[in-house]
């Protein structure tokens, strides 16, 4: 009982350090090409309003830290509440149409229907109903993220083997300890497949959504940048938006690895 | 099944075996897929205690019986399934009978203690008291020093030893494996068959065993079916009046070669079946 087998002893560590590893390579791959574009800037002498040096951009946000601070944390609030509102929404709605096929057949359709709105149409309407508030911004994130989530925890529900189901059966399981025991955790890669595809989405809706009115966040810099014709300024958005869509996927991953540590997809 | 003291053997005496409550009782069990017919009139009685082995070629309906004992599928109208001297429908046995289907099945998400306990939380029982119970399993199965592997982290046979001790957790006085060391090649499957034989005399459960390979069928069991080609019946029934505890070296002992040249001509026959011109 006490004999565990050599190699376990150093492994949490090894699986720590594996996990930080893909962060840390992709941290110095962006340093690297920072720095190739910026020695091409100067080389190339490119003028700051085509493409200014990075060096500038990161000067740029360092002159006014808190009102980039600020937006990072406002349009990162807006995406995290729509986003879990929306993957809590379409893993629940999702388990609830691999169960209920009354459901599935009447509400599924209205679902995709929903998703044939564009979000600029959809963003203007949500905008008229909540304001220029935080809700309204996480209602688009939630349109945008719980159609992938529940297409894909259906799917997930349903990829389970027979067999094994079977096996269950046989121990004299009922529907709902199949779900719990089987399906669900079956369903779980697939699942994390959706949420990473749908915080990029989110991200995106949530600085879109911002451009009807907002007063700070991510999309109202950029706006700002825009009509002031200032490069620099569009560009420091660009790099904080993508610097919290690379946070929000690598929280999804970290929690993916630890969630679906037996390897169920790697895609 | 030594209950009563042993006798000459007559008319009589097969009587009162017939009425000596077998724990499985088949008679005429029929099944049909569509326009398959898998199970063609299946008669089987199995008594309390004993190892009876099933050989057949490959197509036969050798699972199919199996997903009918085990209460996954319903026998065609006709046939008479009787569990501990009842009639019962083949979905009252689901949670009856403790079932290894052909490949492991294990939850990659549960390491092995957890997977060995599933039977036992479906039941209901206390998971803290079904872990130790399990954990005090390990040795006899194997896997002392596996509790907390993951199945991605073992190999093909101790997978299958996982699914073995899974089933021998969920207590029932009838086994059903099927074909569970058709995987393994053969040092480790004939390791593991001592080793079953082993086991089951700690347990003494009834057992039911499906293998394709026939020394196996006579290594282990008490009793060795032979069934026919599509559509299953059984088609030859022997004894196996050897020892027990069965040692490696049985195998070469004239009986047992005798007996193996019986089985073989039997299933010989029934593969023909499958491969000759009126085969489906
Ligand atoms: N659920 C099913 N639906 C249709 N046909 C089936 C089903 N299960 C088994 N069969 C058919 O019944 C026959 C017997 O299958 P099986 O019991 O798995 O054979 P064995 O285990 O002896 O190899 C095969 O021809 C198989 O195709
Ligand atoms: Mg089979």
């Amino acid at each position: 009982m006490t004999a565990v087998p050599a190699p376990a002893g150093s492994f949490p560590a090894a699986r720590r350090f594996g996990a930080v590893l893909p962060l840390l390579r992709g941290v110095l791959a962006l340093a690297a090409v920072l720095a190739a574009v910026e020695l091409i800037v100067i080389a190339l002498g490119i003028r700051p309003y085509v493409l200014p040096r990075p060096s500038a951009v990161f000067e740029a946000i360092l002159r006014t830290p808190a009102a980039y601070r600020d937006a990072i944390i406002r349009t990162g609030l807006e995406t995290l509440y729509g986003f879990a509102a929306g993957a809590l929404f379409g893993i629940g709605i999702g388990i609830a149409f691999s169960r209920l096929r009354f459901l599935r057949e009447t509400v599924f359709p209205i679902f995709i229907v929903s998703q044939t709105i564009p979000v600029i149409a959809f963003g203007a309407l949500v905008v008229m109903w909540f304001g220029n508030t935080i809700l309204a911004k996480s209602v688009i994130v939630f349109y945008l993220t719980f159609f992938p989530v529940t297409v894909n925890t259906l799917l997930g529900m349903r990829a389970v083997d027979q067999k094994q189901v079977q096996l269950l059966k046989s121990f004299g399981a009922s529907e709902g300890e199949i779900l719990r025991k089987l399906r669900f955790p079956t369903a779980l890669p697939h699942i994390f497949v959706a949420l990473r595809i749908s915080s990029a989405l989110g991200l995106a809706g949530a600085v879109v959504g911002e451009w009807f009115g907002d007063t700070t966040g991510l999309g109202v810099l950029l706006l700002q940048g825009m009509y002031a014709e200032n490069m620099v300024a569009i560009w420091a958005s660009v790099f904080c938006s993508a610097l919290l869509g690379v946070a929000l996927f690598s929280a999804i991953g970290f929690a993916e690895r630890r969630i679906v540590f037996w390897g169920g997809s790697d895609a | 099944m030594m209950t009563r003291p042993q006798t000459d053997f007559t008319a009589a005496e097969a009587a009162m075996t017939d009425t000596a409550e077998p724990i499985l009782d088949l008679r005429t069990l029929s099944k049909t897929f569509g326009e398959v017919k898998a199970l063609n009139g299946v008669d089987l009685k199995v008594q309390p205690g004993e190892f009876v082995t099933v050989v057949g070629p490959s197509g036969c309906g050798k699972s199919t019986l199996f997903n009918i004992v085990s209460g996954l599928e319903e026998p065609d109208s006709g046939s008479v399934l009787r569990f501990e001297g009842r009639s019962v429908m083949a979905r009252d046995l689901l949670g009856k009978v403790s079932f290894m289907p052909q490949r492991d099945l294990l939850l990659a998400w549960r390491n092995v203690i957890d997977n060995a306990i599933l039977p036992l939380e479906i039941e209901g029982a206390n998971r803290a008291e079904a872990r130790r119970e399990a954990e005090r399993m390990l040795p006899e199965f194997g896997l002392a020093g596996f509790a907390k592997q993951y199945p991605h982290e073992l190999s093909g046979g101790m997978r299958q030893r996982v699914a073995l001790m899974r089933t021998f957790m969920f207590k029932r006085d009838l086994m059903l494996l099927d074909e569970p060391f058709g995987a393994l090649d053969a040092l480790t499957r004939a390791m593991m068959q001592r080793w079953l034989l082993d086991v089951w005399s700690e347990h003494r459960r009834t057992v039911l065993f499906i293998t394709h390979d026939v020394d196996e069928a006579i290594f282990l069991g008490d009793r060795v079916l032979v069934m026919t080609a599509r559509p299953g019946a059984i088609k030859l029934e022997r004894k196996v009046d050897l020892p027990r505890p069965r040692g490696a070296d049985l195998v070469t002992s004239p009986e047992f070669i005798a007996l193996k040249r019986d089985l073989l001509d039997a299933i010989e026959e029934e593969s023909m079946k499958t491969f000759g011109p009126n085969a489906h």
